[in-house]
């Protein structure tokens, strides 16, 4: 038996056990507490209305006990410090240096449409960073381009050309646009894997927004060279940069409690974690083997391409044998959070529709029984929010039918002595109540303490007394927002069931707020629901009306609850105060500090006055745009007559109306065909008419 | 009414203009720039901005500059590095049927927890 093959049974027999204890966590107190729920109601779970409130009752208790005890293990796991199965500490002594020169990495940087300058920003940190550590020889970095938008498509070209020239990284950084986006982030990294996959080892995976440090990939890399049985490592990454307040209370969040709930779910699962789609290392050999997505047969919201492929990639990659592993104790790696809840809830729904399949893969062949559940973990985690709902209309109705249709005292057809009065004992259903407020709150609570006595850092949140008032204001912020999820969430799942697909919208990534309209007119419904919801319930049960009030009561003021949360003037305001405060906002990271200069450097002087936004114009007026774009151009086609002669109208069209009377589709189509844009050029310099030519910006 | 000199004068205004545009645009060395246009208005010598601008774009091509973006090494520059093409091919995603996956799902449960010399 090899070295590997010992450390495999080491942690899959750790990983078994530890299962079981938190499987008996789980059911044991769900099993309880459904049975308090039982005899909470009038009938204690006889009518099949409290049948049905029962059954959900039970999965919804089961499903947030896991993240209470996936945190309470985490708070074990730290305040223990005893690191079992940290892939960090074999490395922590080591020099940081990479001594195998064939274990080369790319760096991947899928982009769609994205924000051009904050992404060529993000690589030249990226590649500053690797150069402090004096190992960027062995990594190259990919900007890879799904950009349908030809003014994107061109801003990228001439960006990466000017960060090339500027940062001297040709040979380095590289830059590919793809034609057609199929199979969209995932077909982007295996259209990768194809062409260049060979000569390269690892890859780390990043998304538009990430960042890491230097450090930190050398690091991966290292593990990666000591572990060739890893085939996916996930670090966690930090949440940072974003200034709105529903942003602030994410990034709080995430910085507080994420640590203890990284190391719970580190505990458990070992080498059978999730890859999440960006701040991972792959190996690139089984990924290219093993991991390829086939589109899921068949017609529907469930069929087509995968849409949350990274979940799916992982199983694949356990499944050929390699471990999936989440170094929950790395630093230096961050991400950036959506600025507003309509942004986050425009993302959720393509989350949504791709956790959703997820259900259909769930009895696939060979897969571990791990991946099995964090399939089903993916799905309840819209699944939830619909089942909640179902949850509070059950218990709704049962308030109304309690009130409004007589109790039968005597329910059965034989003669009864007693009459079975309906009792209700409200300290069970404070009990209850006090239970899950407790499964909820209570991992904040030693969170707050686990900062404060035992890393003692207490200082880089703002110091204890603002520690605990920005864990308050999180608290009563993600209790507003809850009720606001969990109906768009049920709207997400009835759609996507339904066979309402899902566009491929690009997520804002600056710090713009909600208007008040777009708030409007997203939640007014919500607005709606919750009154005519209360004044049902005032009117026939009032007391259970106080129940439902705080969910109701966020429902209601779901507008101004949208609009000022995504403000940015709140989110300062509170920073200002130390509120809300992250490590990272106390002391900015290197990274993020080179992040910043790279943002803010002034852009470098073009002699032709367009604004980069304006690509496609570019593109067809100013002649090193033009050079740069043609030679960027691969293996041009020389088109059909009758394409060559669509795109001859399309010209003509350009020229007569200027570039604004063209679609995108027309744009680009132009962009492809190199002659085509060179007579264009040529022509619109030729234009005699000011006018026309002034539509070109030739003036 | 503007007269005819008055207009050839505009006209001329803007030919020069739109030559020194473009080889403003072509970001060249200042001399070279302006040599550039000055040879290709003086060959076209005319109130055409068609004619200027045929003139320019033959000065432009007889020194060599209509050659794309050139690498060190004279090539086309490309913004990729050469490929080594490899195969993705997707496996099998046929599904297990409930029973079986139970009972293989026990089978290796047991493994990972005893050990594989007690389910042998």
């Amino acid at each position: 038996m090899n070295v590997q093959e010992n450390r495999e049974i080491k942690w899959t027999r750790s990983a078994s056990w530890r299962r079981i204890i938190l499987l008996s966590l789980i059911i044991v107190p769900t099993i309880t507490a459904s049975r308090y729920m039982a005899g909470v109601l009038p009938y204690k779970g006889e009518t099949p209305l409290e049948i049905g409130l029962v059954v959900v009752f039970a999965i919804l208790f089961a499903w947030i006990s896991i993240g209470f005890w996936t945190a309470m293990l985490g708070f074990l796991v730290l305040l223990k410090q005893k690191k079992s199965f940290s892939l960090t500490s074999d490395i922590k002594n080591t020099p940081l240096d990479i001594k195998d020169p064939e274990a080369k990495t790319a760096i991947l940087v899928p982009i769609y449409n994205e924000d051009v300058h904050r992404v060529m920003a993000g690589v030249r940190t990226t590649l500053q960073t690797l150069r402090n550590t004096g190992q960027d020889q062995n990594f190259h970095i990919f900007i890879l381009s799904d950009t349908t938008d030809p003014d994107v498509w061109v801003h990228e070209e001439t960006a990466w050309y000017e960060l090339c020239r500027e940062e001297e990284a040709f040979g380095s950084v590289f830059y590919r646009h793809r034609k057609s986006n199929v199979k969209r982030k995932s077909g982007n990294v295996a259209d990768f894997c194809r062409r260049w996959g060979k000569s390269y080892r690892y890859m780390i995976v990043f998304d538009a927004d990430s960042i890491m440090s230097g450090v930190t990939m050398v690091r991966m890399v290292q593990i990666m060279e000591q572990r060739p049985d890893i085939g996916i490592l996930q670090t966690p990454p930090a949440a940072v940069n974003r200034q709105s307040l529903i942003s602030r209370v994410q990034q709080f969040a995430n910085r507080a409690y994420g640590p203890i709930f990284a190391a719970g779910l580190h505990f458990w699962v070992l080498g059978d974690a999730q890859y999440w789609g960006h701040n991972a290392i792959i190996r690139v050999e089984p990924f290219m083997e093993h991991c390829q997505l086939p589109r899921l047969p068949g017609k529907g919201p469930l069929s087509g391409d995968i849409l949350s492929h990274d979940f799916v990639e992982a199983a694949l990659m356990r499944r050929a044998g390699y471990g999936v592993w989440l170094a929950y104790d790395m630093e230096g790696s961050y991400e950036e959070t959506p600025p507003t809840l309509l942004d986050e809830l425009k993302r959720d729904r393509r989350w949504c529709q791709g956790n959703l399949q997820h259900l259909r893969l769930i009895f696939t062949r060979g897969l571990f029984p791990v991946h099995r559940a964090l399939f089903i973990n993916g799905v309840m985690s819209y699944g939830s929010a619909f089942l909640w709902l179902l949850f509070l209309v059950l218990s709704s109705i049962e308030a109304i039918t309690e009130v409004i249709i007589e109790p039968q005292y005597f329910p059965s057809a034989e003669l009864a002595l007693f009459p079975e009065w309906p009792v209700w004992y409200p300290h069970w259903a404070i009990t209850l109540l006090g239970s899950t407020v407790l499964i909820l709150f209570l991992p904040k609570v030693l969170t707050i303490l686990y900062i404060t006595f035992v890393e003692k850092k207490a200082h880089q949140f703002g110091g204890f007394i603002r520690l605990c008032f920005s864990v308050l204001i999180e608290i009563v912020l993600s209790t507003l927002l809850a009720p606001i999820r969990m109906i768009f969430h049920s709207r997400f799942v009835v759609m996507t069931l339904a066979g309402r697909a899902t566009g491929w919208g690009t997520q804002t990534r600056d710090d713009r707020g909600t208007t008040w309209g777009d708030a409007f007119q997203y939640h007014i419904g919500q607005t709606l629901l919750a009154a005519l919801w209360g004044t049902l319930l005032y009117e026939f049960n009032p007391s259970f009306f106080w129940w439902m009030s705080p969910i109701l009561g966020a429902l209601f003021f779901s507008v101004p609850i949208s609009a000022l949360t995504s403000r940015v003037s709140i989110g300062k305001a509170l920073k200002r105060n130390g509120i809300l405060l992250t490590p990272e906002e106390k002391n900015l990271p290197l990274e993020l500090k080179i992040l910043d200069e790279k943002m803010e450097a002034p852009l470098s002087y073009t002699p032709f006055p367009l604004p980069r936004e304006q690509g496609f114009v570019r593109a067809v007026v100013d002649p090193t745009v033009l050079a740069l774009h043609t030679s960027l151009i691969l293996r041009h086609r020389i088109a059909s007559p009758s394409i060559r002669r669509r795109r001859e109208d399309i010209q003509e069209k350009a020229l007569l109306y200027g570039p604004e009377s063209l679609t995108q589709k027309e744009k680009m189509e132009l962009l492809r065909d190199p002659e085509q844009l060179k007579e264009l050029h040529q022509r619109v310099w030729r234009i005699p008419e000011w006018e026309r030519a002034a539509q070109w910006g030739l003036e | 009414m503007p007269t005819l000199q008055q207009k050839n004068m505009e006209t001329w205004q803007v030919v020069r203009d739109r030559v020194l545009l473009y080889v403003r645009a072509m970001d060249l060395p200042p001399f070279e720039g302006l040599e550039i246009a000055l040879e290709s208005l003086k060959q076209a010598n005319t109130y055409s901005i068609e004619e200027a601008m045929n003139s320019l774009a033959y000065t432009i091509e007889k020194r060599g500059l209509n050659k794309g973006v050139l690498d060190a090494q004279g090539e086309h520059i490309a913004s990729i590095p050469s490929m080594n093409r490899g195969v993705m091919v997707s496996k099998n995603f046929d599904r297990t049927p409930w029973l079986t996956a139970l009972k293989i799902f026990i089978h290796r449960w047991t493994r990972d927890l005893f050990g594989p010399s007690r389910t042998r």
